[in-house]
């Protein structure tokens, strides 16, 4: 027994000095395995990895050198830094902080138990948390701190042709500044502030983008006829600034335009509407037990809607769509906004796993779900007040683009009550109700704008009617009187039109909702 | 075979109770783990969601927990009688949790990859039970964003943006 207690006091013992004498838990100093981290204050070595041709940077050597720390959480790693905090873990190369993600090319990587990163998470790490940006010099080993001012966003550009309008579409890394140009055959982008061109010249096969040319920050787009004319608009998630080219006359672009500068003046009235049938192409939506394809029923119903809205009311009707091919969804709004649309009504039939759901619904947007959106907006609004913050009427003007639906909310609802209770006049459709959803494509609507699910298409029942020609003329003349009843209220809300007399007018409902609002403060 | 040694060493002296824990992918021997009761929501026969408590080994740490509610979320009711609201072969790849409040989820398997074709009601049914089984068992959790494959995904089935955190909402609870 004492004997056995001796050894494991001379195993201790010499584990201590073992320890003792035992090297850190860091690569060794190779000086393969160091580079430079130079920041305002001076050069500083750091420890650097390569593991499968990629170069990792210890993150926190480096976010110490700053001024912060690194520490473990739960399952990955926490940095923070000016009291940001930024998340990141060995299984995901996203990062993320601020309810926003960090993009690394390849995820972190442990080595002795200590967190090495691309070098691109304090790229996206120290814009957030203290305004500097890094950047790489793989020849000469140095991880540069700088300013982020001299951050150049990266670009890249698609054309593509819907319904007669070229849409090119510029997405940005990063927000940025700009005016819009006209010269006689093309158009250019100026940006304000450096941006990284993905090429020279490219020549595009558009019938009405012959070309475009990047030329310092510049973006010329050459045109393939000089009657060419632009609508220019931008997007968030990620940053894009688009233009709508078609051949006629059209609003001139500008700089980033203020919300309801979107809209010309005209008369007043619903003079266009937008149909949009949901889904299309590889994006089949839902499908029925007996096969039937929701992008398939939604086209049928949607083309002959247009006809009977066109006839009834002798309003401009277009389809988001009219074949069986892919739309983006922010490219349906993006359509109603450009045509000038006075309402916007998508249509799509419903899905549930629960047996016997039958019925319509029809919803209309629901902003309740962005918080911090509306209190960003808010802040930014207060700041754009006072004299210094040229910065923050620029973000402005992006957030409000995500709140546009915001301004229609109300006249959205009645729509989409007018919408459901005509609807429910439907012989053997149980009501749903009106809802409000977050629906994507309910976003950035300039208009009234609602969805409206027709009836369950995983119904058995349901799925047959779908497919009836009775049935969907039904429909169809639901939601056209819908419409006209919803027009001719707000028609003669705005006095344009006489009020009919009382006995033989059914205004539409005030607003309000089946379903109880969604709050907005949190658990 | 040199940090084999320290390694082992630096094992012996945690068990010897020295304050410096070694760092671990073992979460059991980084957290204390306790079975604690959790509410998951499911979709119930009124097209609503349901609560059903269940009890799970759940790690101290907020961190680590988050991961293991969202697994028990996707492996659907105990009820045999209550379908799966999400398609059977999506995983939870991973969960952050951040300080201010927002809790992410990241999602993944074939359907969601390749696209899920289901209606509005369905993805809102699946997308509101993540967020209310989140912020209800996490209470720093006051709002969740859903990724898909690691990436910022603009709807889970063509409906219900995602491109920002949500809220939880009541309207898709029964009560």
């Amino acid at each position: 027994m004492n004997r056995s207690l001796s050894l494991l006091a001379i195993a201790f013992a010499s584990s201590l000095l073992l320890l003792a004498q035992a090297p850190t838990p860091t690569p060794s100093p190779n000086p393969a395995n160091l580079a430079t981290l130079r920041t305002a204050s001076g050069d500083k070595q750091i420890t650097i990895a390569h593991q499968n041709g990629n170069t990792y940077f210890a993150a926190d050597e480096v976010i110490a050198a700053l001024g912060g720390s690194v520490t473990k959480d739960g399952n990955g790693f926490k940095a923070a830094l000016n009291n940001t905090v930024a998340a990141f873990g060995t299984d995901s190369r996203f990062g993320v902080v601020k309810d926003d993600l960090i993009e690394m090319p390849v995820a972190p990587v442990t080595i002795d138990n200590r967190p090495f990163v691309p070098w691109q998470f304090f790229q996206g790490f120290l814009v957030r948390a203290s305004g500097l940006d890094a950047t790489w010099d793989a020849a000469g080993k140095i991880l540069q701190v700088h300013p982020a001012q001299t951050t150049a966003a990266g670009v890249t550009v698609s054309v593509a042709n819907v319904q007669g309008i070229s849409k090119v579409v510029l997405t940005l890394t990063a927000p940025a500044d700009y005016n819009i140009v006209k010269e006689p055959g093309a158009y250019t982008i100026r940006f304000k502030t450096a941006i990284r061109a993905p090429y020279a010249e490219q020549a595009h096969d558009d019938p009405n983008v012959a070309k475009t040319t990047f030329t310092g920050n510049d973006l010329r787009i050459q045109l393939t006829a000089p009657d060419v004319v632009a609508d220019a608009y931008r997007l968030e998630n990620p940053f894009r600034v688009v233009l709508d080219l078609r051949k006629g006359a059209a609003v001139a672009p500008g700089t980033p335009q203020p919300l309801n500068s979107t809209r010309p003046v005209e008369a007043p009235g619903i003079h266009t509407i937008v149909i949009d049938p949901g889904h299309g192409g590889k994006e089949v939506g839902a499908i029925g037990p007996g096969g039937l394809m929701e992008k398939d029923a939604t086209l049928a119903l949607c083309q002959k809607l247009a006809a009977a809205l066109e006839a009834r009311l002798k309003t401009r009707v277009v389809l988001t769509r009219n074949d069986d091919t892919v739309v983006p969804l922010d490219q349906r709004t993006a359509i109603a906004n450009q045509y000038h649309a006075d309402l916007f009504l998508s249509v799509h039939m419903n899905a549930v796993i629960v047996k016997g759901a039958h019925g319509a619904e029809t919803y209309f947007l629901s902003l309740d779900a962005s918080d911090k959106l509306a209190e960003k907006a808010a802040e930014l609004e207060n700041a754009s007040k006072s004299a210094a913050a040229p910065a923050a009427s620029s973000d402005l003007k992006l957030m409000l683009w995500d709140l546009a639906q915001q301004e229609y909310l109300n006249e959205s609802s009645r729509l989409a009550q007018a919408v459901q209770e005509e609807m429910n006049r439907i012989t053997g459709i149980q009501s749903r109700g009106v809802k409000q959803a977050p629906f994507k494509v309910l976003i950035g609507a300039t208009m009234p704008a609602a969805l409206v699910e027709v009836a369950f298409i995983t119904n058995p029942e349901e799925e047959s009617k779908i497919k009836s020609d009775a049935f969907q003329k039904s429909v169809v003349d639901a939601i056209t009187t819908a419409v006209e009843r919803y027009k001719t209220d707000y028609e003669t809300r705005i006095g344009i039109v006489q009020p009919p007399p009382p006995a033989t007018t059914a205004p539409t409902a005030p607003v309000t909702t089946t379903t109880k609002p969604a709050t907005r403060t949190g658990t | 075979m040199r940090r084999a040694v320290v390694l082992s060493l630096a094992i012996l002296i945690a068990a010897g109770g020295c304050k410096k824990k070694p760092l671990s992918a073992n979460l059991n021997a980084e957290n204390k783990v306790a079975v604690r009761p959790v509410t998951l929501f499911f979709e119930g026969p009124e097209m609503l969601l349901v609560r059903e408590t269940r009890n799970v080994a759940l790690p101290e740490n907020p961190a680590g927990a988050l991961s293991v509610v969202a697994r028990e979320l996707i492996k659907g009711s105990s009820n045999a009688g209550v379908p799966p609201i999400f398609p059977r072969d999506t995983v939870v790849r991973a969960t952050f949790l951040l300080p201010d409040g927002t809790a992410f989820v990241d999602l993944g398997g074939n359907t969601l990859t390749q696209g899920w074709g289901t209606g509005s009601h369905e993805e809102l049914m699946a997308i509101y039970s993540v967020v209310q089984t989140v912020t209800t068992n996490f209470p720093d959790a006051k709002r969740v964003r859903i990724l898909i494959n690691d990436e910022p995904a603009e709807t889970l089935a063509g409906h219900v943006n995602l491109s920002r955190a949500l809220l939880p909402s009541a309207t898709y609870v029964a009560r």
